[in-house]
């Protein structure tokens, strides 16, 4: 067991940073830019997650069902044949897709950036978010109220992750830019993990523990561009991906996805293939 | 009715309205429609004219002759608004599409001629803006377009900062995001206090509706002479009919829209074939002594016409002897370009962004590539549920279209500064570069390849 224990709740000096970022949070000209870009990069991996994994035919009785070939139908049938039944395949998807049917849970929502995406995805019923700090939790709810289309879908509540109660379950539950805020990650983690339904995802993404890391979200993120406030992480809580794929194996889950992620200047975030150095992204499935 | 009532107490809320039904508003709202991750929004476009009415009796019982307001397509808007399924209905008994543009020095005679398949497709304005909104009411039934009615005051609204329309005919509408597709003087832009640069040509444009006479096949051709006062071209529509665009100074414009038709097409006659001299005087004399003119211009056209080759009269258009009544307008010609495109809730679209100088054709076919690209944009901000209003969601926008409309918008001022002069070197330099250009395929492969796009 690589990952530290015990309590979760994340220090004082942390939740006194975040609420001193609070006025700021919506303001996607100031200190928080870069999260709101990042905010891009988590929603293309959350979106392409879940788009793949969407289940057309389950609990429709047999005769409705969508005949999906378990075979690549490109390479055996016929032309139109195969386009045929890619249209329909795709057809159900879109389908799917626009009919709100996930629920969701967003821990250390912040100023609701994730939540708000999430809410306004069609095939999103409902977004819980908890913080930790009131300040954050204040500005997130004062924000989601500006915007008719999710202010019914999302509920914000000051709360740690233990103070959920032990059978709310969701569909997708999300761990953004967290795991490396707080004390004992792996008890976090394992918290998290029971609130996800069977086959629900558990996203998460953090940063690895490596020079990469330390030049790029330290030195120049905090120090020489300054594009986030001084303070904003502390090295020595950062997680690599191997730690949390090997914690993961002894769970019933399994690791579905992981990319890394980088900022370019000019160019925002950008996915990586090298999931092992810098930021990454992590998308588990819940087996069983 | 009962609706309009309750809507007065209280703002309609709209995802997009559009203000504007010219053809960039049209596009986008068709697009909007058509797009399976925008067509759930509640999209509105409000447009001040008489919009509908007309445009339904143009695809209904189409004029029998050509209106005055002709666009020139280039493939790659041809192709998108095939994609968004518009072009399927464009009366295309009406559009002519041409492979070759002839265009040469009014001062030095050095001529260039581009061939491309379809180069560029003439078409008039109604046409497309009834096709396009064929395909919107194909669409959907509740089409979301409100005309007739002006904007009277745009506001913000004091707690979430949306645009609040304030409508003529009593009704206020509270949109996510307002688009200005409402052209040069964009209310959309002045009350997102977006500064727009640029300068007047001091140019009008002229634009007629005429006819080649009958007599000798030609292939569809544009023709374009660039004389010192500005570019007079003949763009082809079906069946020997022409459209005039004839960039000319003020006082020129003046003088040629008082003429009456048959000195109006003699003088059109004249300024694609006489010398910058002889024009000169010819103005003189339209100004001065209008009735003699067409004789006048007969006569010349003969003493010029008489020196040519077979091969050589090939070189230019054909005599035109018809002009349709009333068909002559004229606008002014100026180079704008607004600072952003984007500000939260707003975004500008066409003309209302950038105005060019129409000598190379560009103009509708840049608004196009806006609706396009913001079309994308909104699709990937929804995707990523993020509010289509915020400048965030919009911000790719704005970076993809502006170098490519700034560059277009030089290349064009460029073209008129360096042919809106008859100083001597540069005449000598612009024709031995286009001489040069003439001769060396690959440049010309190229530089047809870019008007296309």
């Amino acid at each position: 067991m690589f990952l530290r224990r015990l309590s979760t709740a994340i220090s004082e000096a942390e939740k006194s940073h975040f609420n001193s970022l609070a006025a700021s949070w919506w303001d996607t000209t100031g200190p928080q830019r870069i999260l709101h870009k990042m905010n891009l990069v988590r929603m293309d991996f959350i979106n392409e997650t879940l788009r793949s994994h969407v289940k057309i035919n389950a609990g429709v009785p047999d005769e409705q069902k969508t005949f999906v070939p378990g075979w690549n139908h490109h390479n055996v049938l016929p032309g139109p044949v195969a386009e045929s039944i890619q249209t329909e395949i795709n057809r159900r998807i879109a389908q799917e897709l626009s009919r709100p049917r996930l629920s969701c849970l967003d821990i250390g929502c912040g100023g609701g950036i994730l939540s708000e995406s999430l809410a306004r995805l069609p095939m999103v019923a409902s977004v819980r978010g908890i913080d930790l700090s009131p300040e954050v939790i204040r500005v997130a709810d004062r924000h989601k109220a500006l915007d008719p289309a999710i202010t019914d879908k999302i509920d914000y509540q000051l709360k740690s992750i233990e103070q959920l109660d032990k059978d709310d379950q969701y569909d997708v539950v999300t761990m953004m830019e967290m795991l490396e805020h707080v004390e004992y990650p792996a008890l976090v983690l394992q918290t998290a993990m029971q609130h996800v339904k069977k086959d629900g995802f558990l996203f998460l993404s953090t940063i690895n523990r490596d020079l990469v890391s330390w030049l790029t979200t330290i030195v120049f993120g905090e120090y020489v561009l300054r594009i986030v406030p001084v303070g904003t992480h502390t090295y020595s809580k950062y997680i690599d991906r191997r730690e949390i794929a090997e914690f993961v194996d002894e769970t019933q889950f399994r690791v579905v996805d992981a990319r890394g992620c980088t900022y370019v200047p000019l160019r925002g975030w950008v996915f990586t293939s090298l999931p092992d150095t810098g930021n990454y992204l992590m998308a588990l499935q819940r087996m069983e | 009715m009962s609706l309009r009532f309750l809507s007065t107490a209280r703002a309609q809320l709209a995802d997009i309205v559009i203000i504007g039904g010219g053809p960039a508003g049209l596009t986008l709202a068709a697009a909007v429609k058509n797009s399976p991750v925008l067509s759930s929004l509640n999209c509105k476009l409000v447009e001040g004219g008489n919009l509908i009415g007309p445009l339904n009796s143009f695809s209904q019982n189409p004029p029998s002759n050509f209106t005055n307001r002709v666009v020139s397509l280039t493939p790659s808007t041809i192709s998108y608004l095939s994609d968004i399924g518009v072009w399927k209905h464009i009366k295309e008994d009406r559009v002519e599409s041409y492979d070759n543009i002839v265009a040469w020095d009014g001062v030095s005679g050095a001529q260039i001629d581009f061939n491309g398949p379809s180069l560029a497709t003439m078409c008039e304005t109604t046409n497309l803006q009834s096709a396009l909104l064929a395909r919107i009411e194909e669409l959907n039934e509740e089409t979301g377009i409100m005309d007739n009615i002006k904007v009277e005051n745009i506001t913000s609204d004091e707690t979430n900062g949306w645009p609040v329309l304030q409508l003529s005919s009593g009704e206020s509408l509270k949109t996510r995001l307002l688009v200005g597709c409402d052209g040069y003087n964009s209310p959309v832009r002045k009350f997102a206090q977006i500064e727009s640069r640029g300068w007047s040509y001091n140019r009008w444009g002229i634009v007629a509706t005429l006819r080649f006479k009958n007599g000798e096949f030609r292939y569809p051709t544009g023709w374009q002479r660039f004389l010192p006062s500005g570019p007079v071209a003949l763009l082809p529509l079906p069946d020997n009919w022409t459209s005039l665009v004839w960039s000319t100074k003020p006082e020129y414009a003046d003088i040629l829209l008082k003429l009456d038709d048959d000195a109006f097409l003699a003088m059109v006659n004249a300024a694609v074939k006489l010398p910058v001299e002889e024009l000169e005087f010819l103005y003189n004399q339209a100004h001065e002594d209008p009735e003699n003119l067409v004789g006048e211009i007969t006569w010349r056209l003969n003493v010029f016409n008489d020196k040519l080759s077979p091969q050589e009269m090939e070189k230019y258009p054909l005599e035109l002897d018809t002009i349709v009544a009333k068909s002559r307008a004229k606008f002014p010609l100026k180079m704008s370009h607004a600072d952003t495109y984007v500000e939260d809730r707003v975004a500008l679209v066409g003309d209302a962004a950038h105005t060019t100088h129409p000598l190379a054709g560009q103009g509708l076919n840049m608004g196009q590539a806006d609706v396009k690209s913001l079309v994308a944009v909104l699709e990937k901000a929804m995707e990523r549920g993020l509010d289509i209003g915020t400048k965030l969601a919009l911000e790719p926008y704005f970076s993809e279209r502006y170098p490519a409309n700034h560059v277009l918008l030089g290349v064009v001022d460029k073209l008129h500064k360096i042919y809106s002069t008859d100083i001597a070197p540069i005449v000598m330099a612009r024709s031995f570069g286009v001489n040069v250009l003439n001769t060396v395929p690959f440049v010309k492969d190229y530089m047809v390849s870019r008007m296309g796009e």
